[in-house]
């Protein structure tokens, strides 16, 4: 296995537990792992974002065109991507957009999801477009986004789902029932979505 | 067995693996979690750690401990050192009996606001040898090797990281404990060796470090680590007259370019920075005639290849900062990296991503200006500090405020804009009396952070009274090193109550420099706040207000909750004056609705400083009672 995952959002999204999850699946199926963290002023509303190599790979941060998986937690912030997503790729879009305070009285400043999806397009990602709020609210953890989007990228990179649930186990041992509630939910939809 | 961990816990598993007795450090990024990640295994280690007041006593202490043959560790920034330089100048020169490694992280790319200042100098100019880190898992594996060469030569050695290893975790392969045999404490008088009293012992003493250079060197050259890493390391490709030198961080991505473009070339891998393997550079240099040398931030090694060139009398090409290959700016991308091979290859390798998508990407990116967090004490500080200001008759463009290092700075962003500078730890204060003496007649404010306060503002503090330098301090505290991750420092309130160390106060400090008008602030309490400070900038002495509140963060994690704060729509003129002078990532802005209702909302994020409530001109903004 030899893949690399690229996470993208906002302070609070939980951008680097989804990283974390991820790095130590990998290193559970005995592979190598390199995990870069970008948190800077996180806490104070800034961006954040991970990446997550697996296998035999060496630099620590994902070089141009070689992600295989970007998850884009806030959509503004899944533009800063587009140099890394792999031809042929996919990227996992949240429909989620968290306006900074000087752009709230003005949303239509914030860019519109259709050149957001246009964009990946022409960059020749695959898309899963997915409603990550609605549905961990509907799993009963309006918080578990980023769970959800495991799902998803779980389904995606055909991860074996009985390891990840441990991870989840081991990372997020509160609400264990509605996590995994969450983390189905996605791996479903982008399953839904393939077919 | 094998561990997730990044650069940093990997260097606190090395200390932990290596016998140290004693770890003291400053925090600041990316150094931290060295000793964040030792802290929480206190009790079973059984050790002393310590966060000290900066990073020259952690060095001094640190001192005190190998010279009474003791293992230490000392941790800092980069900008760290230039605070310790003065003794750890002349340790160097005295040596040490037990290990004395000093780990200093340098930050390329800035991923915390600071010079991107290149430590590796230091290593130079106090004689000390440096070992520069490639991987994780020299991260664990350097620091043992560190300590034996520390003891082996009797000096300090320098470990040093970069942001891109210090906060990247790999798997990292968890070594032996080494087994020490017990040390009783005990120091031999030796004035030649210990002080600094006349020419000859000080002179002799730089030819003792200057030995333990060379020791060093012969000891690190041939060194393979128990996980097998070599410290230097060369590696020649038949046929190939082309190479690459290089050090620290960059080796990932160079590795990785090589495998991913199957590239022919020699390398020789550089592990001690200084001194640099001159014999080995030159058994290099005699094979190639095309060389690439990558090293982040300064050309400190490509400047001693092109002296050994020149020394060589060879005729090589010498790629690197000086012909403006690579940058002195920033940390090394792969493609910054693959860009360079490019230049020595003479060949395109592989271009990126369509420049139509990224520059379309760039025009649409969201900036994300940072503010105070949700609550934060020094949101209130600066709304009454310019409240104050207007209030006294000033524009806020009249009046400098020199701001410090820390969450306080953030008082430079909108909405605030209160703080003119940020130079270094303490230097506010210094700083605002200069503005004095060179005849600024309109007050001067300083503002300055709690822990800054104790590193470096006391002595300021001080000369400010002596000089009769009228001029007001606003020492912002909340009780806590907050911007780094929390770290206590000596005016930190225990959070059991329970506690090996004493509180020292800021009020108390101040009285004892000689400070007369000393007033203590709520910045939640914002009327009264502003009523003070405006008494304190109207004193024609030094005076100091004391911003006394917890950092929210922190008291919401002692589970402290005040009442929240909600807007009564009916009220609410959706006029946005209380989000636009606070900032407050509780607040959303509701533009007009079905109803054509524009209204503001306070979510249920809200800490309930109820600094809100001092802005709103319609008195929309309520107290939450039962819930309602």
């Amino acid at each position: 296995m030899e893949s690399n995952f690229y996470l993208i959002g906002v302070g609070g999204q939980g951008v680097i537990k989804l990283g974390q999850i991820i790095a130590d699946y990998g290193l559970k199926k005995g592979e190598k792992v390199k995990f870069f963290k970008e948190v800077g002023m996180a806490q104070r509303g800034g961006p954040v974002h991970c990446e997550v190599r697996i296998g035999n790979i060496f630099g620590s941060r994902i070089p141009p065109l070689s992600s295989d998986i970007i998850v884009v937690m806030e959509l503004s912030e899944g533009l800063k991507s587009l140099e890394f997503i792999k031809p042929g790729g996919t990227v996992i879009l949240n429909r989620k957009r968290i306006y900074p305070i000087d752009m709230m009285a003005h949303p239509e400043k914030y860019p519109q999801d259709g050149e957001i999806i246009r964009l990946f397009k022409e960059a020749k990602a695959k898309i899963i477009w997915i409603d990550a709020g609605r549905i961990a609210l509907e799993a009963g953890l309006p918080i578990a986004e980023n769970i959800v989007l495991l799902g998803a990228l779980s389904f995606i990179s055909s991860f074996d789902e009985e390891s990840v649930i441990n991870m989840l186990r081991k990372h997020i041992p509160r609400e264990l029932d509605k996590n995994i509630a969450a983390f189905r939910a996605g791996y479903e939809t982008a399953e839904g979505m393939d077919k | 067995m094998k561990k997730l961990l990044t650069g940093n816990e990997a260097v606190a598993e090395g200390v932990i693996e290596s016998g140290v007795e004693v770890v003291c450090g400053y925090p600041g990024t990316p150094s931290t979690e060295v000793i964040l990640t030792l802290l929480s295994q206190k009790e079973e280690l059984g050790i002393h750690i310590e966060w000290s007041t900066n990073e020259k006593v952690a060095f001094e202490i640190a001192s005190g401990v190998a010279w009474a043959g003791k293992r230490a560790l000392v941790t800092m920034k980069m900008s760290g050192v230039n605070v310790a330089a003065d003794s750890l100048a002349s340790v160097a020169y005295s040596g040490c009996t037990g290990g004395l490694v000093v780990f200093v992280a340098d930050d390329p790319g800035v991923s915390a606001g600071m010079p991107e200042e290149d430590s590796r100098y230091y290593a130079k100019s106090m004689v000390v040898p440096m070992l520069d880190l490639a991987s994780q898992q020299e991260c664990l594996d350097y620091v043992k090797l560190a300590f034996e060469i520390s003891e082996k030569i009797g000096g300090p050695v320098f470990l040093r990281s970069t942001t891109d290893i210090s906060h990247v975790a790999s798997d990292v392969e968890i070594g032996k404990k080494l087994k020490l045999e017990k040390r009783e404490a005990h120091f031999e008088r030796d004035i030649a060796k210990y002080t600094k009293a006349g020419a000859a012992w000080c002179m002799a003493q730089h030819q003792d470090a200057l030995n333990r250079l060379a020791e060093a060197s012969k000891i690190s050259d041939s060194y393979v680590t128990e996980s097998g890493i070599k410290v230097n390391e060369t590696q020649f490709e038949d046929g190939s007259k082309l190479g690459v030198i290089y050090a620290g961080a960059v080796e990932g991505s160079f590795k990785e370019a090589l495998k991913k473009y199957n590239l022919k070339l020699s390398w020789l891998k550089i592990g001690m920075v200084h001194p640099l393997p001159e014999e080995r550079i030159k058994k290099f240099l005699e094979k190639v005639d095309r060389v690439l040398v990558l090293e982040e931030l300064d050309p400190l090694v490509e400047a001693e290849v092109m002296k050994i060139a020149y020394l060589l009398n060879k005729k090589v090409k010498i790629l690197g900062k000086f012909d403006k290959t690579l940058s002195l700016i920033g940390n090394y991308s792969f493609k910054k990296i693959k860009n360079a091979l490019e230049v020595l290859l003479k060949t395109k390798l592989e271009s990126g991503q369509d420049p139509k998508i990224l520059e379309r990407a760039k025009e649409l990116e969201v900036k994300r200006p940072t503010s105070f967090c949700i609550g934060c004490p020094h949101r209130g500080t600066y709304f009454a500090l310019n409240k104050a200001i207007k209030n006294l008759k000033y524009k806020k463009d009249e009046i400098i405020v020199t701001g410090d290092i820390g969450c306080t700075i953030l008082g430079m962003s909108k909405p605030f804009e209160s703080c003119w500078t940020e130079v270094a730890m303490g230097a506010s204060i210094g700083l605002a009396q200069g503005f004095k003496w060179a005849g600024i007649e309109k007050p001067v404010i300083a503002t300055i952070g709690d822990s800054t306060f104790f590193h470096a503002g006391i002595p300021p503090l001080i000369n400010a009274v002596y000089q009769k330098v009228p001029l007001t301090i606003i020492i912002l505290d909340n009780g806590w090193t907050a911007m780094t991750g929390f770290e206590e420092n000596p005016g930190t309130v225990n959070l059991n109550g329970v506690t090996n160390t004493k509180r020292v106060d800021i009020v108390e400090i101040c009285q004892g420099c000689g400070i007369e008008d000393i007033q203590i602030i709520d910045p939640y309490q914002s009327k009264k706040a502003t009523e003070n400070i405006i008494k304190a900038i109207e004193y024609p002495g030094v005076s100091v207000i004391v911003s006394r509140r917890e950092c929210a963060l922190q008291a919401k994690r002692k589970k402290i909750r005040l009442p929240q704060r909600k807007v009564n729509i009916d009220k609410c003129t959706g006029c946005r004056i209380c989000l636009s002078s606070l900032a407050c990532p509780a607040m959303v802005f509701h533009p007009k609705d079905a109803n054509n209702k524009a209204y503001m909302e306070i979510t249920s994020a809200c800490f309930g400083c109820g600094l809100c409530e001092f802005t709103c001109p319609f008195g929309a903004i309520e107290v939450i009672k039962d819930g309602k």
